[in-house]
């Protein structure tokens, strides 16, 4: 153990992404990339939802001209992907701001918005889908009635998913509104209230932190790392997730991890909430793909007990799914055999057993009933 | 050499192992199939373009293959893989060119977001080209096919493809897609014209190819003028009538018929207002495709290019 700290399954990231990580770590060096290589560096980064990060990388750091023509275009494909998503966001802010009036706050933005709001160097690139808020729960109501008077609609409006998301869900159901190209989350915590992490949702609102210049807030530095850590490594299957991966080492970076006390004040944040364990799961990984400073120590340092859910097995597993493949590993049973433990995974966490049974069996329920609905109107019409 | 002249065994082979590279001007694919039918289509609908090995960058590598697993035995289908990853639903396996044809279309629509895609067919005569908006039976494919045939050299019927900055027109040369009616028609209007096999049955009904003319395919990296921008419509009742559009108008018709123009912002803004500035904007309503052809050529020779310095008068603040 001590010879070898790394087993052959834990090397990290399969050979097919590294391309990607080597652009990504060090954009300078793509001034002298043969055209074959940027091949394969500009569809991995497209299946990633990264091309705006390279993009933006890469023109930091190398003479536009210096580029073949075709990479500039697909570059610039990825800026100008970027640039619309950005404004989007930003658009979405501005016309909920005077919905929100009147309800008190504070109104904190999660994750890209939240990025984006702060105009972090790390956001520049960045492709978000949606934008989640936070608000306090007593203003929630309100809220919710704000913009569905203002014309924001919920995309799924059936019962169940309106009741699984009441009760068991941490969000209402994703809200979108005509001439808004992004779905609006709004949130009232950040991790569902019936899973096995509670995180002091009082404590997130009480040290959330104004954004300069904007009427919104965001998590203290802190939190926005656990945010990020606890958003990959506890709610998600790892599968396609190397964005988040990649969010996780820029914050990181920004604290920074490599600091002595920076980091402690990470890991006392984390025992609050109670996520020492994903912490130390996301830092093995951030460690294996984007060799973030820091994260070295910050393993060696965690005094965090075996688990079967944040062991050696799940990032071995996480290592596998996490990257976009290409099609270089898709029949690779392995990855297939890990997609499915680590989505069976989430879903423990995500609830307790009891829930979880009785959530399958009414999506099946549902969908049978769906079935035969459909035949009978097939049948008739 | 042209794809042509190589036998179909060896562009199978070319096919199924390393790809074969098509250049349609403002992009390229590598494309792979192991599929013995394709090979045939592929040979006719691309006969005037020239073989490029599949080495160094493309914008897109597309593989056409059969649906693995117990369903394929069932309801065989084929799927297309754009750069690795399966983004569009599954054909059934006896319509793989139209998936071909439409999952690389749609491939290179949501990769050249550099450029402001028009939803148009795009002809050039002498470097001057007409953009012709596609609506809802307008019969654009029929207007672009038959205009190709009579001295017009296409630029794409799919995307019109305009150059941010300049907006200059770039070619994006595909076979053309014919639907139901229009094949007949086109292969009454012009006996020799290279039309593929017909795949009924496809969601659009009746779907078959037009390859485009060798000396089309040449000039795949030549840019073009906006000169004429017409909007078609097809009634077999009328005979040919132009009308024309005031250019607030076209615009707009233009925008809202792109894919892109809402991600690219003010780009997309100033090159679409230099092309239709550029431009002499019509109506057309025709029944006869002859008469169409001949009227659009008048008008064509007809319209002068803009003169650029009553355009510095015009927009003083662009000369400084």
């Amino acid at each position: 153990m001590t010879a070898s700290p790394r087993t052959p399954s834990m090397q990290g990231p399969p050979d097919s992404v590294r391309p990607l990580l080597a652009a990504l770590a060090d954009p300078a060096s793509t001034a002298s990339y043969e055209e074959t290589l940027w091949d394969r560096v500009i569809p991995l980064a497209r299946s990633a939802r990264l091309l705006g990060v390279l993009a933006h990388r890469v023109f930091e750091n190398v003479e536009r001209t210096r580029l073949p023509d075709r990479v500039q275009r697909h570059l610039d494909a990825g800026l100008i992907e970027a640039r619309f998503r950005r404004q989007k966001t930003l658009y979405l802010l501005h016309t909920i701001t005077p919905i929100l009036e009147g309800h008190p706050g504070p109104w904190v933005l999660l994750k890209g918005a939240g990025y984006i709001a702060q105009d972090l160097p790390f956001s520049h690139g960045r492709l978000p889908a949606d934008v989640d808020l936070m608000v306090p729960r007593t203003s929630l109501a309100g809220i919710e009635q704000g913009l569905l008077d203002a014309g924001w609609e919920f995309e799924k409006n059936e019962p169940y998913d309106q009741h699984y998301y009441r009760a068991w869900s941490h969000e209402l159901p994703p809200m979108i509104a005509a001439g808004q190209a992004m779905e609006l989350d709004l949130h009232h915590g950040i991790l569902p209230p019936v899973g096995r992490i509670r995180p002091d949702t009082a404590r997130l609102f009480a040290d959330a932190v104004p954004i300069a210049g904007s009427r919104f807030n965001v998590l203290c530095p802190q939190d926005q790392v656990l945010h990020a850590v606890v958003h990959l490594v506890y709610d998600s299957d790892f599968v396609g997730r190397l964005r988040d991966l990649l969010d996780i080492d820029a914050l990181f970076r920004r604290l920074p991890l490599s600091d002595l006390a920076a980091r402690h004040a990470l890991i006392e944040r984390a025992r609050l909430h109670g996520m020492e364990q994903p912490l130390h799961l996301a830092a093995q990984l951030s460690r294996a793909w984007f060799d973030t400073p820091g994260c070295d120590a910050l393993v060696a340092e965690g005094d965090v007990a075996a688990s079967p859910f944040y062991g050696r097995g799940i990032v071995a597993m996480a290592n596998r799914v996490l990257g976009p493949t290409n099609g270089q590993h898709g029949s690779d049973r392995s990855a297939r055999t890990s997609e499915l433990l680590l989505e069976a995974r989430s879903h423990w966490l995500r609830m307790p057993p009891w829930l979880l049974a009785y959530h399958a069996a009414s999506k099946g329920v549902r969908s049978l009933a769906q079935r035969v609905t459909k035949r009978e109107d097939t049948a008739t019409g | 050499m042209r794809i042509a002249d190589i036998s179909v065994e060896s562009l199978l082979q070319r096919l199924s192992s390393d790809g074969l590279g098509i250049d349609f001007g403002a992009a390229r694919a590598r494309v792979r199939t192991a599929l013995p039918a394709v090979a045939g289509m592929i040979q006719t609908l691309y006969s005037g373009y020239t073989t490029e090995d599949a080495e160094g960058m493309f914008d897109v590598t597309v593989d056409l293959r059969r649906v693995r697993g117990v369903r394929g035995f069932i309801r065989p289908q084929c799927e297309l893989l754009c750069d690795g990853v399966p983004e569009i639903e599954p054909f059934p396996l006896d319509t793989p060119l139209p998936l071909r044809e439409w999952g690389t279309n749609y491939a290179i629509a949501t990769r050249l977001f550099c450029y402001l895609l028009l939803h148009a067919g795009v002809v050039e005569r002498g470097g001057r080209a007409i953009v012709m908006p596609a609506m809802p039976g307008s019969g654009k494919s029929t207007l672009t096919a038959a205009l190709t045939l009579r001295g017009f050299r296409l630029l794409s019927d799919e995307f019109g493809v305009v150059r941010l900055g300049d907006a200059r027109l770039l070619r994006m040369l595909r076979p053309l897609a014919l639907k139901n009616e229009s094949i007949d028609v086109i292969q009454r209007f012009e006996p020799t014209a290279i039309i593929g096999p017909r795949f009924p049955k496809t969601h659009k009904g009746t779907v078959a190819h037009l390859a485009p003319q060798a000396s089309h395919v040449d000039a795949r990296h030549e840019v073009a003028n906006p000169a004429l921008v017409v909007f078609p419509r097809f009634d077999p009742s009328a005979g040919v009538e132009l009308e024309p559009v005031t250019k607030p108008r076209a615009f707009a018709r233009l925008a809202v018929n792109s894919f892109n123009y809402h991600a690219l912002g003010p780009d997309a803004f100033d090159a679409l207002g230099q092309l239709v500035h550029e431009s002499s904007c019509w109506q057309l309503r025709y029944g006869d495709l002859d008469g169409a052809i001949k009227a659009l050529g008048e008008l064509l020779d007809e319209t002068r290019p803009i003169d650029e310095s009553a355009r510095a008068a015009q927009y003083p603040q662009e000369v400084a």
